[in-house]
């Protein structure tokens, strides 16, 4: 057997992560010897799962421009808005202080515009003035990047046009909402010669000429002529090319990130362990239960499991159903169930 | 295929897609909230048929994210998602002789938890050489 000492190098090392590009709204990274599977999670909780603030209640005063009260509405929940230490802000549908919103859970911009003059008067996200009483000094301001200062444009007024609106921005995260989305995009990126063949490419005559290499091409070892099919080889190199949309730092959302995959964790240990320590029986009453009676005795489940339909043993689903792993050829069905 | 009516046999062949919609006591407290889920009731259960070395879990309010990234050193994992517009995913677990499958999945999550601290480390770390390769 081969020994490639480069290779047994890199696996003892472990995880690696190498940054290639970073500046204020982006952060090119290469993520290597972790499995696909945990690049992707890493993906996934990045894009949809890292919270920030935005406009979430709109209360409409006066709208007398040409924009219906929810297109702008619509419009202020898409302004960015920053979310430094996001994490001094609880969430309103849990915060202890108020059955609305309060000042721990939320920020209030207010908007107040009205064109006097002949011009069309334009509305930014500028002109969105922020409450004093906020979890801290950075949470709720509009994320302004343009060289004039001005924002998000909200909308056009024309003469005598008013707008006045109290806006309530919340924490939320982009899997309730895409507003809540920390980033623009994330570029996730593997095997850029497509040696492992995940990808299938379509073509008129010839694939390799008429796809672009990726840039990532240069970094790895393009195939060998003839070279046969690495029926074990695994993606370990991840290219991740990640643009915020200016509420939160690119690196804070990579941390955050892996933050919220360990809560995420945390969560589930928690209800693991506790479930075995934890008091069984009749405690739980009929509330779904999680692995508690001692596993390793024989005969856990003869007792004390429930379902929430019913109970002792009875299945969730009546007699004579199977459960999807129910009649498998790796052992008898647990008794009493079926 | 209705599964509600369907007899046993042993050598049925069910698909994990077949997992008739089963709790209709789904919380409606939040998943979105990370501190919540701390306090929240059970969300992972032993499916029936379930034995010590080869179980099956359910999770609610779990999904790809979590499903896929745990990679217990087992014989057989699996992990399935019976129907995307219900938040639940479905574990399956089989372990050799020594280990059960709660113990299996304990440190699968273990593991995973402490994979991405490591990864958390190195990004600070790679961040840090970042920023003083670009100011000096
Ligand atoms: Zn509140």
């Amino acid at each position: 057997m081969d020994y490639d000492p480069m290779v047994m190098d890199a696996e003892a090392m472990g995880p690696s992560v190498k940054i290639t590009e970073a500046g204020a709204q982006h952060v090119d990274f290469e993520l290597q010897n972790v499995d696909l599977a945990f690049a992707n999670s890493l993906r996934r909780v990045v894009l949809a799962e890292v919270p920030t603030m935005a406009v979430d209640l709109v209360e409409v005063e006066a709208n007398t421009s040409v924009l219906a009260d929810e297109f702008i509405a619509h419009r202020l929940g898409l302004i960015p808005l920053n979310s430094k230490n996001v994490d001094d802000v609880s969430y309103s549908r849990d915060c202890d202080n108020c059955d609305n919103y309060c000042d721990q859970c939320s920020v209030t911009l207010t908007l107040h515009a009205r064109c006097t003059g002949d011009e069309i008067m334009k509305v930014y996200a500028r002109d969105l003035v922020v409450d004093q009483g906020r979890p801290n000094q950075w949470v709720g301001n509009p994320v302004i990047t343009d060289v004039d200062g001005l924002g998000t444009i909200i909308c056009k007024l024309r003469k005598d046009q008013e707008l006045r609106m109290k806006c309530i921005a919340k924490k939320g995260i982009a899997k309730e909402h895409a507003k809540w989305a920390p980033v623009a995009a994330v570029g996730f990126e593997y095997d850029p010669h497509n040696k492992l063949k995940h990808t299938d490419l379509w073509y008129e005559t010839d694939a390799e000429k008429e796809w672009p290499k990726s840039k990532y091409a240069e970094w790895e070892e393009p195939p060998q002529e003839g070279e046969p099919f690495d029926y074990d080889a695994a993606p370990d190199r991840f290219y991740f090319e990640l643009e915020t949309v200016g509420n939160l730092d690119p690196d804070a959302v990579v941390q955050q990130g892996i933050k919220v995959l360990q809560q995420k964790l945390a969560a589930v240990i928690q209800d693991l362990t506790e479930g075995e320590g934890g008091a069984n029986g009749d405690a739980y009453g009929g509330a779904p239960r999680s692995p508690d009676v001692g596993m390793n005795g024989g005969n856990w489940q003869d007792q004390g499991y429930t379902t929430p339909f019913g109970s002792g043993n009875a299945s969730a689903w009546g007699g004579g159903a199977t459960t999807p792993f129910g009649a498998t050829p790796y052992g008898q069905n647990g008794s009493g169930w079926s | 295929m209705s599964s509600k009516k369907k007899t046993q046999e042993p050598d049925a062949d069910v698909s994990m897609g077949d997992v008739p919609a089963a709790d209709t006591e789904v919380a409606v407290a939040d998943v979105n909230d990370p501190a919540m889920l701390a306090f929240e009731e059970q969300r992972i259960r032993i499916l029936p048929g379930s034995l010590a070395t080869a179980a099956s879990f359910e999770f609610q309010k779990e999904d790809h994210t979590l499903g896929n990234a745990l990679r217990p050193e087992v014989e057989f994992c699996g992990y399935s998602i019976p129907h995307p517009s219900e938040e639940v995913m479905n574990i399956r677990i089989q372990t050799y002789e020594g280990t059960t499958a709660v113990e299996a999945l304990e440190k699968g999550f273990n593991d995973l938890m402490d994979l991405c601290d490591v990864v958390a480390e190195k990004f600070v770390a790679a961040r840090e050489e970042n920023v003083s390769r670009m100011e000096s």
